[in-house]
């Protein structure tokens, strides 16, 4: 498939070139042959339905048109932790093997609405919780072009099906790193904006305060045309901005003005632990950032070495709170066992018997730092520190205008090199975590490769609601650095 | 630091609602124990008159007109609600007594 780009695939439709049915097809096809288990659920009727109902309009118009319908006939993967009226959504675990919602999440809504084909479901960690995805109970998926190596998690199955042409863009979420991380080590973009610019209505909660949705794609253009999509307020999410969507579109022609641009390098993102590759990477970005006229300002987030204890408190305790609903009433799976258990509270644990190793973890931790006694220790200090940290963010942007970053201190490592050590697993997520923390913008665009062609990713994060000068900058970095 | 045993385990997993087996209780407490003593490291900043961030935006609870909207059904009339119910019983969710 030659046609990577939103873009490119409307050149193609309008050029008589290509058809959506046949484009969905060709995805359909490549999704089904694949080894890497990006998918859960592949929605064939749907999807081919969706495309010829792009086509009869494209018959109609003589051509796609692009304002009205901007996703017309782009095939799209949604990860598992969206709900779709009808189509099975099981968040990768048993629990919610047999679970069909009965809503649509809006995001989801305002792409089909824009005229996007809906492929099917993504693998990705349980609940979102991981960051490898070896934690579902749909299997791992594998690297797109590594099949010995993880894609990264939680939206692993998201980055691999972009990567690996089984989807033209996909939706993830990113919780503590979960768009960003996969999108680094699969080699793709990955943009995590401002919490609150897109909607969480029926995206299945795991930390509140944390969780936002993204796209995953081949480029920054189409990062921004989805994201013009999905953006702006919903009435049926009490956290979403009060805020029009913004102009995302915009922004990818904005150049930026390089000689008054301030890119903040954190000195406590640089300290050891970045593997050689991958700090070569950053640093020649960086440079290159420079070479462009842009000043690089060294700055310090002080309350850094907090941010894996925080996020470890605060987004479990958040995940015992929402998966508090997983109690076989309303739904879900309710085995046999179940209904043999002699009271409520064995119903509820056999029912609860459903979650995976990592998800009971994380439930048990959350719960006893909210328990008695040990609230104040560890939730309300936890909070405390985020407060710490989300002011070092609102410093450093007084005197920056973006931070860079590495993503990941390496590249995707092979499954199973992590999985005994929880807390080994949980300190990959040292540089995308402070962001979730503060509610900033960032995303991934690829940098580089290590010396085994492994993708590194550039984290480039933003001041709140500074999301489209990401954008711009990104656009300009992606573009500036094709050779 | 919270002292980490065997007992605490089984505490919390009951209070989450959760059943392990006994060897789950054996490795889930060594991995909390050793997440905890990293955790505790939180204890080292100074958090002295600094207000507990809960969510990142600041936001009052937008509210909405009282007003009753009739519940989405799908194609056979049963409210949709109940689409995923493990047992429906008329328009409710049957459960097992509790008492």
């Amino acid at each position: 498939m030659n046609a990577n780009t939103i873009r490119q695939v409307h050149d193609a439709f309008d050029q008589k070139k290509l058809s959506p049915t046949e484009l969905t097809h060709e995805y359909l096809k490549a999704a089904k042959a694949s080894k890497h288990n990006a998918y859960i659920t592949i929605a064939e009727e749907r999807a081919l339905a969706q495309a010829k109902a792009a086509e009869q309009v494209i018959a109609r118009d003589g051509r796609v048109p692009r304002e009205r319908l901007p996703l017309l006939g782009i095939p799209i993967g949604i990860k598992d932790l969206f709900t779709i009226d009808g189509m099975r959504t099981t968040c990768a675990s048993k629990m919610l093997d047999n679970y069909f919602p009965p809503y649509t999440a809006t995001v989801v809504d305002r792409l089909e609405a824009a005229g996007a084909v809906t492929l099917g479901k993504l693998n990705m960690d349980e609940f979102a919780m991981g960051g490898s995805n070896e934690n579902s109970a749909y299997g791992p998926v594998k690297h797109p072009t590594h099949s010995d190596r993880v894609p990264g998690g939680s939206s692993g199955g998201s980055a691999t099906a972009v990567k690996a042409g089984l989807c033209l863009a996909a939706l993830g979420t990113d919780t503590g790193g979960s768009i960003r991380l996969p999108a680094s080590y699969c080699g793709i973009v990955g943009m995590k904006p401002t919490y609150g610019r897109v909607s969480r209505y029926g995206l299945v909660a795991f930390a509140s305060s944390l969780d936002q949705a993204g796209p995953m794609t081949n480029s920054v253009e189409d990062t921004a045309r989805i994201l013009q999509v999905m953006s702006g307020h919903d009435p049926r999410d009490s956290t979403s901005a009060p805020r029009p969507p913004g102009d995302w579109i915009g922004a990818l022609s904005k150049t930026p003005d390089w000689k008054s641009l301030r890119v903040g390098v954190p000195k406590e993102y640089f300290v050891g632990g970045l593997t050689g590759d991958v700090e070569k990477a950053v640093q020649s970005s960086l440079k290159w950032f420079e070479s462009k006229g842009a000043q690089l300002v060294p700055i310090s987030l002080p309350h850094t070495e907090y941010a894996v204890a925080v996020y470890y408190v605060v987004a479990v305790c958040e995940a015992s709170s929402n998966l508090a609903r997983y109690d076989g009433v309303r739904f879900g799976v309710r085995p046999k066992e179940a209904l043999e258990a002699p009271d409520l509270a064995g119903f509820y644990k056999r029912v609860r018997a459903a979650f995976g190793p990592e998800v009971k973890r994380r439930i048990i931790l959350g719960t006893f730092a909210l328990s008695s006694g040990y609230y104040d220790a560890y939730y309300k200090r936890a909070c405390q520190v985020r407060r710490l940290m989300a002011q070092d963010f609102a410093k450093a942007f007084e005197q920056v205008d973006v931070i860079a970053a590495p993503v990941s201190p390496t590249t995707a490592f092979k499954l199973g090199e992590k999985t005994s050590d929880p807390l080994q697993m949980y300190l990959n997520d040292i540089f995308t975590i402070p962001v979730n923390l503060a509610g900033l913008p960032a995303l991934s665009v690829p940098c580089g490769e290590d010396s085994q062609k492994l993708p590194i990713g550039l984290q480039l994060i933003g001041p709140a609601f500074g999301d489209e000068k990401l954008i711009s900058i990104a656009q300009a970095f992606e573009q500036g650095r094709r050779t | 630091m919270a002292q980490v045993d065997e007992a605490l385990t089984r505490k919390v997993a009951d209070l989450a609602r959760l059943e392990l087996t006994d060897v789950e209780v054996r490795t889930f407490t060594h991995q909390l124990g050793e997440i905890l003593k990293y955790v505790d490291q939180l204890k080292r900043a100074n958090v002295d008159g600094i207000e507990p961030l809960t969510h990142p935006l600041d936001l009052a609870t937008p509210m909405r007109e009282d007003r009753i909207e009739a519940p989405p059904r799908d194609a056979a009339g049963k409210p949709k609600i109940l689409t995923s119910a493990p047992d429906v019983l008329y328009d409710g969710y049957k459960v097992p007594p509790i008492l």
